[in-house]
């Protein structure tokens, strides 16, 4: 499947409340690649919408917080992209299992590193995959 | 009928046929939502979206479990909104899920290979290529999805009180036809043909 079959298409398309609002400003091109595809299926998504406070110090002010990059409405479904290398996702999986024991009510589908160069290279995406998940690519994610 | 159900291929103008019989008749069209609401009812979200997921762009491999809770919930969901009534029914097995419930009428829609990927390629604004990738990733997840969970093959005559070619025929006109079936089978009442041999279609 290449990129071009990411397309709009009417027969699989009902577009979402959000995609007739301007598109937003997407950290990683991943998240854009995502949201197109979420697109072509005629998903509603929303683009960080929310942020789940994690930890809170003694005057009860959060210290540490997370914001899943995607939600999912119609499906209530909260997706987390990420580029991380395996060995480098210790404090993210960390606020994984501190968001499910907080808010055991959500749900949160977590897209790992080897997840997204798969999907990518599925679009033909390959030197944007390389790109995407060379060595510059663990800087972001934080 | 209280319920319609459609079967489509992709490109078979499956969404524009179902949308014109709603207008037609006054009935509800149901696609995504039964696979929304199912979803949410199974508490698997993911489910969900690997299932709208056709194409199997996203990749996702949600666990067997929820899988079968998912489809647990689709086909009460089915039962419940067929006796509802005014409802189509697009897709999710609703041929087979419904099948024998009194006051259902089983429709399937189909077209040649090649005139649905015309259709794809026109409507999607892609290459006749990538709607030949697509048109055929979609007739083998919608043949292995029947197959694999509802044990049937895709197009068995026998699943269907109509079967519809669109290759010579618009949504419009194909919702014409399934209209007339409705309305008709309401208005007109056919008496049986007096018993004797030459009334006898077989040898």
């Amino acid at each position: 499947m290449n990129n071009e079959a990411v397309k709009d298409s009417n027969e699989t398309t009902r577009p979402g409340p959000d995609q007739e609002k301007a598109r937003p400003v997407f950290v990683h091109p991943i998240e854009a690649i995502f949201a197109r595809i979420l697109d072509f299926y005629g998903v509603a998504w929303e683009y960080e919408p929310r942020t789940f406070p994690l930890e809170w110090d003694a005057q009860g002010n959060v210290t540490v917080a997370f914001t899943p990059d995607f939600y999912l409405p119609q499906q209530n479904l909260y997706i987390e992209l990420t580029t991380l290398r395996p060995k480098l996702t210790l404090k993210k999986n960390r606020k994984m299992k501190r968001i499910k024991e907080l808010y055991p009510e959500i749900n949160i589908k977590i897209y790992k590193r080897r997840e997204l160069r798969n999907m990518m290279l599925r679009f033909g995406l390959v030197e944007e995959a390389e790109k995407i998940f060379g060595t510059e690519a663990q800087n972001w994610d934080e | 009928m209280k319920a319609i159900t459609i079967s489509r291929q992709m490109g078979s103008l499956g969404c524009e046929t179902a949308h014109a019989v709603a207008e037609c008749l006054g009935y509800r069209v149901l696609w995504r939502e039964v696979i929304n609401q199912a979803a949410l009812r199974a508490r698997t979200p993911e489910v969900a979206l690997a299932t709208i997921d056709e194409l199997d762009l996203l990749g996702l491999r949600p666990p067997l479990k929820e899988i079968h809770a998912y489809h647990q919930a689709v086909r009460e969901l089915m039962h419940e909104l067929a006796a509802s009534g005014n409802v189509i029914l697009v897709g999710r097995a609703g041929q087979v899920i419904l099948r024998g419930v009194p006051g259902v009428l089983h429709v399937r829609l189909y077209a040649p290979f090649e005139i649905r990927v015309e259709r794809i390629a026109k409507r999607n604004n892609v290459s006749t290529e990538t709607a030949r990738a697509q048109v055929e990733t979609s007739d083998e997840a919608r043949r292995r999805y029947l197959r694999r969970y509802y044990h049937v093959r895709w197009d068995d005559p026998e699943l269907y009180d109509l079967m519809i070619n669109t290759a010579h025929l618009s949504g419009p006109e194909a919702a014409a036809i399934i209209c007339a079936a409705v309305i008709d089978a309401k208005k007109i009442s056919v008496k049986p043909a007096p018993t004797s041999e030459s009334a006898s279609c077989e040898p």
